[in-house]
């Protein structure tokens, strides 16, 4: 595991243009009414050759949970640093343990990882602004995009830990028809050497 | 030669080619921009589109770039998950009826908007073309049409919506229309680096049985073919080293299952470039 690059910062010292995209620390309403704090502590990430280096599991880099398109934010998409909340290392281990459960490599899509809160698609309040919900389209050669598939891993998923959601297939809202949606819920984690005091 | 004896000539021997071939109709309509000339037969009726509208998706795309709405090699997550013009359901493109395999490979990935670009034009892929006016999105297309004045292009809808087929709602276009969207992408309405993007796009066509195989060898064509079921088209910016190029719009429609369709539109190709190089009819002999 190479995580020697990984520098956590505190995203409240950021300037104000990413604070303004981060949010960190922010409340953000979801649709039912729950309420959430943003993710406030991200890893600096300096270039997409770290993303790639950085492998947070023996088979998890970085930049398969960080890959998005041009919906995300153009100063977010384009320019280095980018930033990623410090618990996408524990989606990382989920995905880990998933891997090995269903003994097959397990591919992240595009937008799949962590997208930020300016991100086009789900914005803030979207559980993929905490970097801790993966969308996986493909495990070994099948390719999740009929009920048999994705019924099959979600039942793996979600007997894996019970903090552990995962989308039902469907094509009403909330379900999925050609990826399994894992999340972990709305995890906030602060390094040893970050403090949360403002 | 006067034009108006160029188009009577043109209009007798077209319609002789559709009634021997046994077309329920066709639609051209050209513009010569060596001499200006401009000829119309039908060019206001009403086609099926087919993969000719991918021609104004691309103006679209390319629209939207000029307005820095996103680069052209920005990326795009590539997913085969589309909703229906009709009610918004969820269809896919099927990948046996697309000439780009290779796309298919990257769904759940990301791919260039210029690659999906290319990947609409050059091989017609319908996945790329419902990728592309997802994104920019419908109404955006429609307006950028508006505001290029490209008149009888109606862009309803992505490709292979057969929820929205059945309810009728389909793309359609004049010969007149395609040809004002070709003299569009021809003239000032993108900026002249893009213009020659797309137009370079366009002489990348892989399906070459049509317009160009009507000419000689030494004319290059910016085209774009279109086929379903009942129609075969093919619409394009013909080039010749000895001349200011023509555009040209030809549409036709056929019954289902009718052979020699191609061969129709190649042999209206030809006969239009008879007509304005004034040259003989190739030889049966060679």
């Amino acid at each position: 595991m190479r995580t020697e690059f990984l520098r956590p910062i505190d995203g409240l010292g950021l300037s104000n243009e990413y604070r303004a995209l981060l949010r960190p620390g922010e409340s953000e309403a979801g649709a039912n009414g729950t309420v959430h704090r943003l993710p406030r502590f991200f890893y600096e990430i300096g270039s997409w050759e770290e993303a790639h280096e950085i492998r947070l599991t023996p088979h998890f880099t970085l930049a398969e949970l960080m890959l998005v398109d041009c919906r995300e934010a153009r100063l977010l998409l384009s320019q280095f640093a980018h930033y990623v909340p410090c618990a996408i290392v524990l989606l990382a281990r989920f995905l880990e343990d998933f891997r090995r459960e269903v003994d097959a490599p397990v591919f992240i899509s595009a937008n799949g990882g962590y997208r930020s809160p300016a991100h086009q698609i789900g914005g803030a309040k979207s559980i993929h602004a905490w970097g801790t919900a993966a969308n996986v389209y493909r495990i070994g050669d099948t390719f999740l995009s009929d009920a048999r598939a994705i019924e099959k891993y979600r039942t793996i998923a979600a007997s894996l830990s019970p903090a552990v959601f995962v989308r039902q297939f469907g094509r009403d809202h909330g379900q999925t028809d050609d990826h399994l949606h894992i999340d972990l819920g709305f995890v906030n984690l602060t390094p040893r050497k970050c403090s949360e005091a403002s | 030669m006067l034009s108006v004896d160029v188009s009577n000539g043109l209009h007798e021997e077209l319609e002789t080619l559709a009634l021997k071939k046994k077309a329920r109709a066709i639609g051209v309509a050209l513009h010569d921009l060596e001499t200006g000339f401009r000829f119309s037969l039908r060019g206001d009726r009403w086609f099926h589109a087919a993969s000719t509208i991918k021609v104004a998706v691309l103006l679209a795309v390319f629209r939207a770039a000029d307005e820095a709405r996103f680069r052209l090699d920005d990326s795009l997550h590539v997913r085969n998950r589309f909703f229906g013009a009709a009610d918004g359901s969820l269809f896919r493109v099927s990948q046996d009826r697309d000439a780009t395999p290779e796309l298919y490979a990257t769904i759940g990935r990301t791919a260039k908007i210029s690659a999906l670009a290319q990947a609409m034009i050059c091989g017609s892929s319908n996945l790329a073309t419902n990728l592309l006016l997802d994104f920019v999105g419908v109404e955006y297309a429609r307006t950028v049409l508006q505001e290029a004045q490209v008149a009888g292009v109606e862009l309803r809808r992505g490709v292979e919506d057969h929820g929205a087929h059945e309810r009728g709602i389909n793309n359609e276009a004049t010969a007149d229309g395609l040809l004002s969207l070709l003299s569009a992408i021809r003239g000032d309405f993108l900026t002249p680096e893009r213009k020659q993007a797309v137009i370079r796009i366009l002489l990348e066509q892989r399906f070459n049985s049509m317009i160009p195989a009507g000419l000689p060898p030494h004319a290059t064509v910016a085209h774009k073919t279109g086929e379903i079921s009942t129609a075969c088209h093919d619409i394009g910016i013909v080039y010749l080293p000895e001349r200011e190029p023509y555009i040209v719009a030809i549409l036709t429609e056929f019954d289902p299952d009718t052979d020699g369709r191609r061969e129709m539109v190649a042999a209206i190709s030809e006969t239009i470039y008879r007509s304005l190089l004034r040259t003989e009819p190739k030889s049966n002999e060679d």
